[in-house]
């Protein structure tokens, strides 16, 4: 009986998300381990202090994404809103008028709400699946970007405050992932603390016995939507900053890894279960191997292949663990 | 095959140290319906288990005709011909009705299914008297009690040798329940043996043979139909007798009773018409009939569920129309509806039972923050006391809890919110005797302390003992009102088959 006791109070504490958690910051361990086995650099502080600053872009994407997923939808127009955003953001910076100048970030964000608000119509009020509605939304900004820059680099300028919160530091540390530690800290109590991130778990689990309940079900899919396109823009506004130019796909290559960092990290890809501290490692994580990747001058398509594969098996594990719990 | 009974010896099972079974012997023959009583958690679900081939017995043996078998899957207990209907419908709702039936054991030739098949699937519908269910309606479409008899018809379909009804008859009418015991009566003279588990005492009565009691995972006793009082056997489940099941009488409520609910000519869809009824301040009301008359979208239009109900509802004299459930649920209104369907409705089974306590009271948090001063949560605690839920730990999932304290959690869910009408759906179904006796108490509490109470039920009993007026639907329409000596089992089951008035209309 004791035992028993004794084993409930283990497994309480040894919750799904805390192993998550747990095993993924012991991945982060074994990649910076291995990879100082290839390149002794690895374990330097400069170097981790850069894969954090990396790291950040990443992460403050994925934050959208794990807010999407938490719903229990998906949102796959993040690479063209991030390359909306930076395009939009560089031309009006490079305006002659000041005024468009001075409102280039706000600009860029107000596209990232846009977006979001596109989404949450098709989602929420059409009801199509997410999957579908958001990838042809992804399509449709391509098309526009195209149209808009004649398919050459656009040209204009980076604002400074998005060079300096993209690559500068204080006290050594770089602001981007001071930002994206503030982004986490806000993030974390929205989830726990507020009548929204309560929703948002329980809309994840069961959109009905919500609705039942007397929840405004719409509101809570709008603003995820919305918070979702608003963090893609906000990545992309840091990473112009960080490669000081915009250009056709830059975002093409932050699909996978955001939702890999998401799902990697513990939420559960049908919605309702995960935390952000989850999230976080995974971003990490991600970039750590992708960089010890592209230190073994592994392609990018075969990098591809990895995250995808990723997916695969963190799905798989996830869904054993879920049978074994009986859900 | 007339010795192929089944026998269990002394049979064991816990479950991660707890004992659901101990050493329990039982024999079941064929040709006869066996009943299987005791309160929730008495390990009667564990014997289902057992004998379907769902769990493993840690000790003991289970034989079929004198045969040691150890099933090591559902699919061998099936090849052996038990045939299992849990509580839990387990169709596929967006498969046809055919489809589901004949997917519960596909014939095939060369890998496509006969198409002979689909024609003993009417024939199991038409056998449980579903003629009005088209094979090529979808399940997604029916009503809870027509995907009951769906999921009794699969059940024959797959030509049972032993058939297991695990409160199959819960969501069903009364009339459609003497149907399926028209069913079950020619099974039996086929030579199927039948294990039966109802809470319904009077069900049992009708159909079974035999009666085995269980309690607390052992077998108590095991005796023919009518060698114990109702009484005798509900004292031998729970040890105490039936008239404390509902609370004394309450005195008729005065007609200067304000009014809560006031419900005129509300249509909608062609489910609804003309429906007009009313609830005053401390009246338990229910609302009876056969299934899917529209008493279930009454409630949907009252609560904001449905959209384009024309007619008037008014609650304390504010119009409710158009509101949706975010807005008839603030105090200044004051609705809560604990709906059908507990576990896709009611809760959300793989959150804890304090994220699902506080799934209603969300909504009226200032600022959009959690309780800042904890009010909110001093009351939960409060309701919790009050409703006596027994929990292991308010962070363990909700799906861990018993039915009944399942229950108690969605009403609790809404009592925090001090509802003025509470609006509930079928609230006791598939729920223990002693469980059900505390929430008939805790409504009639309720109800003294001048809530208004709808309760639409399908278990007669319910509406007799407990509402002081009962509005039976037939076809969307209010067939007739039945108030003090008129409320009997016998002018309910008239006025649900409307026997007296005329069609309440075509729409």
């Amino acid at each position: 009986m004791t035992d028993a006791t004794e084993r409930t109070v283990t497994s309480r504490w040894l919750n799904r998300d805390r192993v998550s958690v747990l095993l993924i910051a012991l991945g982060c361990v074994a990649l910076l381990l291995g990879g100082s086995l290839l390149y002794p650099g690895f374990l330097k502080p400069g170097y981790i202090l850069q894969q954090l600053q990396i790291a950040a872009f990443l992460g403050i994407i994925a934050t959208g994404a794990m807010l999407v997923i938490l719903l229990g939808e998906i949102d796959l127009s993040v690479p063209w809103t991030i390359t909306g955003t930076a395009i939009v953001v560089i031309s009006a910076s490079g305006s002659s008028n000041p005024l468009i100048a001075n409102l280039a970030i706000p600009l860029g964000l107000c596209l990232g709400i846009a977006v979001g608000l596109l989404n949450a119509i098709g989602v929420a009020v059409f009801r199509v699946p997410a999957m579908v509605w958001t990838l042809a939304v992804n399509a449709m900004l391509l098309g526009a970007a195209v149209f808009y820059t004649g398919n050459s680099r656009p040209n204009g300028e980076v604002p400074w405050l998005a060079t300096l919160a993209a690559t500068g530091r204080t006290f050594g540390i770089p602001n981007a992932f001071l930002v994206w530690l503030v982004v986490a800290a806000i993030t974390i109590w929205v989830l726990k603390r507020t009548v929204y991130g309560n929703y948002l778990y329980a809309l994840g689990n069961s959109r009905r016995a919500v609705f039942l309940a007397g929840a405004r079900v719409r509101l809570v899919i709008v603003a995820t939507f919305v918070l979702a396109g608003v963090f893609s823009s906000f990545g992309a506004i840091l990473l112009l900053g960080y490669t000081n130019q915009a250009y056709q796909g830059m975002g093409d290559p932050y699909l996978m890894p955001v939702i890999s960092a998401v799902v990697i990290g513990g939420t559960s890809i049908q919605g309702g279960r995960g935390n952000y501290i989850g999230t976080f490692a995974g971003a990490i994580f991600i970039t750590l191997l992708s960089s010890i990747l592209s230190v073994m001058q592994m392609p990018p398509a075969a990098r591809e292949m990895i995250f995808g594969a990723i997916i695969l098996v963190m799905l798989l594990v996830h869904g054993l663990t879920n049978k074994k719990e009986g859900i | 095959m007339a010795d192929r009974y089944v026998e269990l010896k002394s049979v064991s099972k816990s479950y991660g140290g707890v004992p659901a079974l101990t050493a329990v012997d039982f024999r079941c023959e064929p040709g006869r319906v066996h009943a299987i009583l005791g309160e929730n958690g008495a390990g009667k679900s564990t014997l289902m288990k057992l004998l379907a081939g769902v769990i493993q017995p840690d000790a003991g043996t289970i034989s079929i005709g004198g045969q040691t078998v150890r099933f090591s899957s559902p699919r061998e207990a099936a090849e052996q011909g038990t045939v299992c209907m849990f509580q839990e419908l387990s169709l596929m709702p967006h498969l046809s009705v055919g489809d589901n039936i004949v997917l519960a054991a596909p014939r095939t030739r060369m890998g496509m299914i006969e198409r002979s098949v689909y024609r003993e699937a009417r024939e199991a519908l038409d056998l449980v008297g579903a003629k009005s269910i088209p094979l090529g309606a979808r399940v997604s479409g029916l009503s809870l009690s027509e995907r009951q008899l769906v999921e009794i018809a699969k059940a024959v379909f797959r030509k049972p040798k032993l058939l297991i009804l695990d409160e199959a008859t819960s969501a069903l009418t009364s009339e459609l329940v003497e149907t399926v015991f028209g069913v079950l009566r020619m099974l039996k003279e086929q030579g199927v043996a039948i294990l039966f588990i109802s809470h319904r005492m009077h069900e049992v009565d009708a159909i079974a043979d035999r009666i085995s009691v269980f309690r607390n995972g052992r077998h108590i006793e095991t005796f023919d139909v009518g060698a114990r009082t109702t009484d005798e056997i509900v004292g031998l489940m729970i040890g105490r007798s039936l008239e404390e099941l509902f609370p004394p009488r309450r005195a008729p409520v005065p007609d200067t009773a304000p009014v809560v609910l006031n419900v005129s000519n509300v249509s909608w869809a062609g489910q609804l018409v003309d429906v007009s009824l009313a609830a005053r301040a401390g009246e338990i009301v229910g609302l009876g009939g056969l299934d899917a008359q529209g008493q279930q979208q009454i409630m949907h239009a009252v609560f904001g569920v449905l959209r384009g109900v024309t007619g008037r509802i008014t609650l304390n004299g504010r119009r409710l129309n158009g509101l949706r459930p975010p807005r008839v649920k603030q105090s200044d209104i004051g609705l809560a509806l604990v709906p059908e369907d507990r576990k896709t409705e009611g809760l959300i089974p793989s959150m804890s039972v304090a994220q699902n306590m506080r799934l209603a009271v969300l909504g009226r948090a200032p600022f959009g923050l959690l309780d800042l001063d904890g009010s909110s949560e001093a009351r939960l605690q409060e309701l919790i006391e009050r409703l006596a839920l027994s929990y292991g730990s308010l962070d363990d999932p909700i799906a861990t809890l018993s039915g009944g304290n399942q229950q108690k959690v969605v009403l609790a869910k809404w009592l925090v919110l001090s509802p003025k009408c509470l609006l509930l759906m079928d609230p006791t179904r598939g729920i223990d005797l002693p469980t059900k006796a505390q929430i008939y108490r805790l409504l009639t509490d309720l109800a003294a302390e001048g809530m208004a109470v709808i309760l639409q039920s399908t278990d007669y009993e319910e509406l007799i003992h407990l509402c002081d007026r009962v509005y039976v639907f037939y076809r969307g329409s209010v067939a007739k009102e039945l108030t003090g000596d008129h409320l009997s089992a016998d002018a309910l089951i008239a006025a649900s088959m409307n026997v007296h008035l005329h069609a309440g209309g075509q729409a």
